[in-house]
């Protein structure tokens, strides 16, 4: 989470240079960042559950998800470098 | 004194998603530590995924004094891609992974180790050369 929000500062530094459209890179950084944020205690309560039960469902939406918005920051990146 | 717990069996397995049975289909829950150290491994290719997305807004954005801007767009873009597709291959891992334990078969190799040192090696080499050039 804290990474995210350290690439969302990152992508801020842009902002001078190429104007408002950047500020999509800093709203899909810090928007996962805020997500983990939000589900981070009803995700934590349940691993605790599935390990006292010993039996934990892999998080498959939130590894697919957090995959979907470093390919997309990188996309969106390389666009910006390459269109400016 | 009545013991008011009733016998009962085994617990059933919980239901699973349909998106989990697509992608994740057959074999069993592995044990819940192995599940968590793969989803701990995806996480730490996650932030070296965003390092290296940082560290190409980073040359793009600070080194307009010392690359020319074919090569500070090239490497800006090699590290943004790289990230890229580290991302992309962080879940493909996991998945990987994750079928291996469910079906209690060998674990696959990392296949983007070799890529990613190739490609920090050649970003490092042209960095190197063109401080020592300056």
């Amino acid at each position: 989470m804290l990474a995210l929000v350290t690439a969302s500062a990152f992508f801020l530094r842009w902002l001078p240079t190429y104007g408002p459209p950047i500020l999509m890179l800093p709203v899909i950084s810090g928007g996962a960042a805020l997500a983990i944020y939000l589900t981070q205690r009803r995700r934590y309560r349940a691993r605790s559950h599935g390990l006292a039960g010993e039996s934990i469902e892999a998080d498959l939406p939130a590894v697919l998800w957090t995959a979907f918005a470093g390919v997309a920051l990188g996309c969106l990146g390389i666009v910006v470098v390459l269109v400016s | 004194m009545i013991n008011s717990e009733q016998p009962h069996g085994p617990a059933a397995p919980p239901s699973r998603g349909k998106l989990a049975e697509r992608l994740l289909p057959g074999g069993e829950e592995p044990d819940p530590r192995f599940t968590l150290a793969n989803e701990r491994t995806f996480l730490a290719w996650i932030r070296t995924s965003l390092a290296l997305l940082a560290g190409g807004i980073a040359i793009e954005a600070f080194t307009s004094g010392l690359f020319i801007e074919p090569v500070r767009k090239g490497l800006a873009v090699l590290l943004l891609l790289l990230g890229m597709m580290l991302s992309g291959g962080a879940a493909v891992r996991w998945l990987r992974v994750e079928r291996s334990m469910r079906t209690k078969a060998p674990l696959p190799l990392p296949f983007f180790v070799p890529l990613l040192a190739g490609a920090g090696a050649l970003a490092a080499a042209v960095v190197l050369v063109f401080i020592l050039w300056r």
